[in-house]
């Protein structure tokens, strides 16, 4: 659905995009992540026909956005950053207005507007005047904007940015049931959400791509250690000094106390599970133990180690 | 073409939901009036024809009604980033353009128009006038209506420029005063930067125009002067997609 060949995208002399190469297939829910000024948003321009790579190829559904403007246009619905729209007009004016614009006319156009109000939860505010309305409903308006006339591509530009945690979830679970029959490219900076939502997360790091995967993979490929953690009642100076000594334990320490247990936090190699032994020196030792579990790999921490480690370098 | 009317259509009702555009509008016709009674009432015998008087009473309140209705055209959609929405819908930049500038031109039509309905009124509230020559007075309102033409597209190319509507606002100001005081700076010049200047000058065209003096050069520089703009606002919205 999407190709994009070695794309450069310069600001007079500032390269915001540096030789960004990547694909999205038919169907895939992408999520673009990045810290501020990455070029996130710089990159979804490009895909709508705003603004033009300076050099390279990006193809939407085989039409040149540039060559072929009009054509990749009509496959996309795209939501801008910010949500810009014109607070004078009504939430149904508007989306009367936006659909004519983009060519649909008659009953198809009353059918195509009906259906996304319904969508998005418009229908009671469909005649208050959209400035009129709080964020999360401007953030739907433009939500539904970009899918009036059901494009096969929707290019979503922060769609959840102010939104309340209620509202986070409702558009959640909208981009995923939007995910079933269309292609979906988001950007974001809540890693959740991206994680919950997308098949696929591409990371973008001052204008180049330095990770494509499953967000699944990229943490686990980021971290090079699992982590367990145990409670365990015994005498402090011996417990994490035993569990150590364990083969595959890369290091363990106490990070807290509560009346008598002890938390530990044991860092061990990547392919093994350590839980069973780690049970095994505490019971053989004659301690005490009442937790023990392995700590999912945060997608989260994997995102902010990598950039930091970007940064770094 | 059916998009160019859906944008048009935007624009007209974009104009008339505004208060300030009743506002404009209003203060318009009660400024126009005011200063056509008052030309009236300075006009000894033998004096100038009727035409000549509402040419100026219109004329000299034409630059601030051009600034308020450009202003915004394009600088509010880049502020409020709707001219993105816009431009990523498959809509190309002339459609874009001439349904802003065709938007504009027909409120600043339907704002001057009542004007020559003062021609009417007086007479029928009793008010003593000299009497009145309809070719002159269609002939004044052409040629006013391809001056505003030319401003209006000079606003609108302004208001591209810049995404600060009191920059543009002031820009277009300046901008649509200079035809209007040319006249007056050829006089004050020697030739033949006069003769240059004076082709220049809408001020002398209205009034020769209100005087039933319908000449066709004026015609070419405001039809010319007005494309000029609007393919140099085509160009500057295409812009963008240079690099």
């Amino acid at each position: 659905m999407i190709k994009v060949h070695h794309l450069v995208r310069r600001y007079g002399s500032h390269t915001v995009l540096d030789d960004i190469s990547l694909e999205v297939q038919r169907g895939e829910v992408v999520g673009l992540l990045g810290p501020n000024g990455a070029g996130k948003t710089t990159t979804m321009r490009v895909l709508s026909g705003f603004l033009p790579p300076t050099s390279g190829e990006v193809r939407v559904g085989g039409y040149d956005v540039v060559t072929q403007s009009l054509d990749a246009r009509r496959r996309i619905g795209y939501l801008p950053e910010n949500v810009p729209l014109y607070p004078e007009l009504r939430v149904l004016e508007y989306l009367t207005y936006r659909a004519r614009l983009k060519g649909l006319h008659g009953s198809r156009r009353r059918r195509g507007v009906q259906k996304v109000l319904a969508l998005c939860g418009l229908e009671d505010v469909r005649k208050r005047i959209i400035g009129q309305l709080s964020k999360g409903y401007r953030q739907r308006v433009g939500l539904a904007d970009s899918l009036i006339g059901d494009p096969e591509l929707l290019i979503l530009d922060e769609p959840s940015l102010g939104l309340d945690p209620n509202q986070r979830r409702d558009l959640r679970d909208l981009i995923r049931r939007l995910g079933a029959d269309h292609t979906v490219l988001l950007s974001s900076h809540l890693l959740t959400e991206v994680e919950a939502i997308c098949d696929r997360t591409i990371i973008i790091h001052q204008g180049h791509v330095v990770a494509s995967d499953t967000p699944r993979n990229i943490a686990g490929a980021l971290m090079g250690h699992r982590v367990v953690s145990a409670e365990v009642r015994g005498p402090r100076d011996q417990i994490a000094a035993a569990i150590e000594s364990l083969e595959h334990v890369m290091e363990s320490e106490i990070i807290g106390e509560e009346s008598g247990w002890f938390h530990l936090r044991v860092q061990c190699a990547k392919d093994v599970d350590v839980r069973a032994r780690v049970a095994a020196v505490v019971v053989s030792n004659g301690w005490e133990l009442r937790d023990l579990r392995a700590e999912v790999d945060g997608f989260e921490d994997a995102f902010i180690e990598m950039i930091r480690e970007l940064n770094r370098a | 073409m059916r998009k160019f009317l859906v944008m048009w259509q935007k624009e007209l009702t974009g104009h008339f939901l505004s208060s300030t555009a009743y506002l404009t509008m209003c203060v318009f016709l009660a400024v126009t009036g005011w200063t056509f009674v008052w030309t009236l009432s300075k006009n000894e015998a033998p004096g100038d024809p009727l035409t000549v008087l509402i040419a100026i009473s219109v004329t000299m309140w034409m630059p601030i009604v051009i600034t308020v209705v450009t202003m915004g055209l394009f600088a509010e959609e880049k502020r409020s980033g709707t001219l993105e929405s816009l431009l990523t819908v498959p809509v190309t930049e002339w459609q874009v353009v001439m349904a802003k500038y065709a938007g504009a031109m027909s409120f600043v039509v339907v704002m001057v128009a009542p004007t020559a309905g003062y021609l009417f009124i007086l007479p029928a509230v009793g008010v003593q006038m000299p009497s009145l020559d309809l070719g002159s007075l269609l002939a004044g309102y052409s040629i006013l209506a391809l001056i505003v033409g030319f401003c209006t597209a000079m606003g609108l190319l302004i208001s591209l420029l810049t995404r600060n509507q009191v920059v543009s606002a002031i820009a277009c100001f300046c901008a649509v005063c200079i035809p209007f005081v040319m006249g007056g700076v050829s006089r004050a010049v020697p030739q033949p930067a006069s003769d240059v200047l004076a082709y220049l000058a809408a001020d002398e065209h209205l009034l020769a125009f209100a005087r039933g003096m319908v000449d066709t050069r004026p015609i070419v520089l405001y039809v010319s002067g007005t494309m000029l703009a609007l393919f140099l606002a085509v160009r500057v919205l295409e812009s963008r997609r240079w690099t």
